[in-house]
This record gives structure tokens, sequence and C-alpha cells, in this order.
């Protein structure tokens, strides 16, 4: 009788290199993403309204304006996504210039506006205008010029 | 016949998986995200319609009366509101929860006595210019608190 020759069991390993890779890669991830968002959104003190009858943000694409504040309620300028713009009438204009070209990709784009809560009114009202203006100068019929007032809920 | 020699058992490697330089690892990120991340509670939005200039108005749509609420900041870090436009029920008012109160008692209602407005009844919130934002906001929340859905903000 021809005995049968029983195969070396094989080594068992588990190879974890693909694990630690997939970690890395998402640490990278969330690492770019948090400074993606702390670029967008400027360290404001925003409002906190009492009761407030606010909603979440929803997933809309949208692009966000910070009014920087100054000094004693004046503003150092405006900021939308990584560029600033200064606060008087040139750079309103430019603002709502480059508003208008992102209109003319996406007429659905949201603008989130973040003012801090100490900016005085007068600082504020103008990028409501400007946006209106880049409603207009984008040529399209289908923008809606709004704008998402942003506020803190306190919890 | 001489039988062959036992051979001796081959020792099994020994399945070992080194996990402590891994764990270490991942506790130094643990604690590194811990320390550097900041919770910020939730922000949220009120969606504000900007008025489409160059519209041309509906001739015949009968202009209303608009409720406009006019928020002053002081020097002590107050507020004072004042109400203009058509007179609605009750004293006018002061503080924020009051203007939500006052809307909201004279907001007409499906089915329900009472009420002088309509929840579209224009609401021009007008704050001036050296008034916080934090105020002006303060008055637009109470606006669409009361549920009015046709608020807007003046220029200063």
């Amino acid at each position: 009788m021809i005995r049968e020759k029983h195969p070396k069991p094989e080594p068992i390993a588990a190879n974890l290199t693909p694990m630690i890779d997939v970690v890395f890669l998402l640490i990278v991830f969330f690492v770019l993403v948090s400074q993606i968002v702390e670029v967008e959104n400027a360290d404001l003190d925003l409002p906190r309204p009492q009761d407030p009858a606010s909603v979440g943000p929803g997933e809309q694409a949208r692009v966000v304006i910070n009014v920087l504040p100054g000094s004693g309620g004046d503003v150092s300028g405006y900021r939308m996504g990584t560029r600033r713009y200064v606060a008087d009438t040139a750079g309103l204009h430019a603002l709502a210039t480059s508003l208008a070209t992102m209109y003319r990709d996406n007429p659905a784009l949201g603008v989130n506006l973040r003012a801090d809560r100490r900016t005085d009114y007068r600082w504020v009202e103008p990028v409501f205008e400007a946006v209106s203006a880049a409603a207009r100068l984008s040529g399209r019929e289908d923008v809606q010029g709004r704008v998402n007032l942003v506020v803190v809920r306190e919890p | 016949m001489t039988l062959p020699a036992r051979r001796g058992r081959r020792r099994m490697a020994r399945l070992g998986l080194n996990l402590t330089s891994m764990i270490d690892v991942v506790f130094l990120l643990l604690v590194y995200f811990m320390a550097v991340t900041e919770f910020k509670p939730g922000e949220e939005v009120y969606r504000l319609d900007l008025p489409q200039r160059g519209r041309t108005a509906d001739p015949f749509e009968l202009p209303l009366d608009p409720i406009r609420i006019t928020v002053t900041s002081v020097a002590t870090g107050d507020y004072v509101l004042h109400l203009a436009g058509p007179p609605g029920a009750g004293p006018r008012p002061a503080t924020f929860r009051q203007l939500v109160r006052f809307l909201s008692g004279n907001l007409r209602r499906d089915r329900a006595a009472g009420g002088l407005f309509e929840a579209d009844h224009p609401i021009i919130i007008e704050p001036t210019g050296r008034t916080s934002w934090a105020h002006a906001m303060g008055a637009f929340n109470a606006a669409v608190r009361a549920r009015y859905t046709n608020i807007t903000f003046a220029s200063p």
C-alpha cells in the first residue's frame, strides 16, 4: 500500500499591509478635509438667536462668504473660499464678478453668509447687494438671489 | 526488516501576530486627534430670498403696507425695537420674545378667528448701520419664528 504523503501545513499569516495602507489613506483624507473646512469657514463668533427657527444647512452645493471682523464693529474684508476681498466698492464688485462666474457654472449654487455677531450691519448688507448683482451679472434667468444666513444653535 | 527510525516531529511554526507597533501608532494618532479636535456647536441657516432688482411688478397687485421693524443697538450691548406699519393688536413689543408673540398673535391662520396679517405679509427688518449683526438676526429670527415667509432686510 502506498501511503499518501500529507502536504506540509502552510504557515498562516495575516497580511496587515493593505489594512495599514487603508487606515493611513483615511487619516490623510480626514486631515485634508478638516483643513479645507477650516479654510472655508473663518473663525467667527456667529449670532446665537434665542429659540432659533433656523434649519440645517442641507446638502446643496454652496460657497461660503465670510465677513471678516475688524475692531469696533468694522470689518477687515470679505473672504469667499480662499480669496480675500477688500471691503470697498471695488472689492465688492470683484466678489460679485467671481460669484457670477460660479453661478454661470451652477445656477443652483447656494451662498452661505457668515458674519461675526458684533459686526455692524452696514458691512453685512453690501454682501446682499453683491449676491444680487452676481445673479444679475451671470445672465441666467434661473439663478435665485438667495443667501443662507449662518447662525449657531445653542445646545 | 528494520523499521525506519521514527522521525522527530517537526515543530510547527507558532502563529504569532505582533500588533504592538500598530497599537502604538493607533494610540498616538488617537491622542493626537483628541488633543487637536475642538468641538464646535452646529451651524444652522436661515434662507433669505433677496429682492430681485429690475423685476416688473404686477400692475394688478395691491401694494401691502409692510411691517417695518427697526432694530438699534445701544451702547450697553442691548437693543431697541421700533415697529412701524399697519397697526397690530396688543402692546408694541420691546424684546425679541415679545416681538414673536406680537407677530404670531396677529398672524391670520386657517379656520381661526382674528389675525391681521397673512403669512406672506411683507416684513422689512430695518437695522441701522451701527446695529450689530446679532441684533439684526434676532429680529429676523423673531419673524421666522412667528411663521412669516416674506421677510427682507432694508439698506441701512
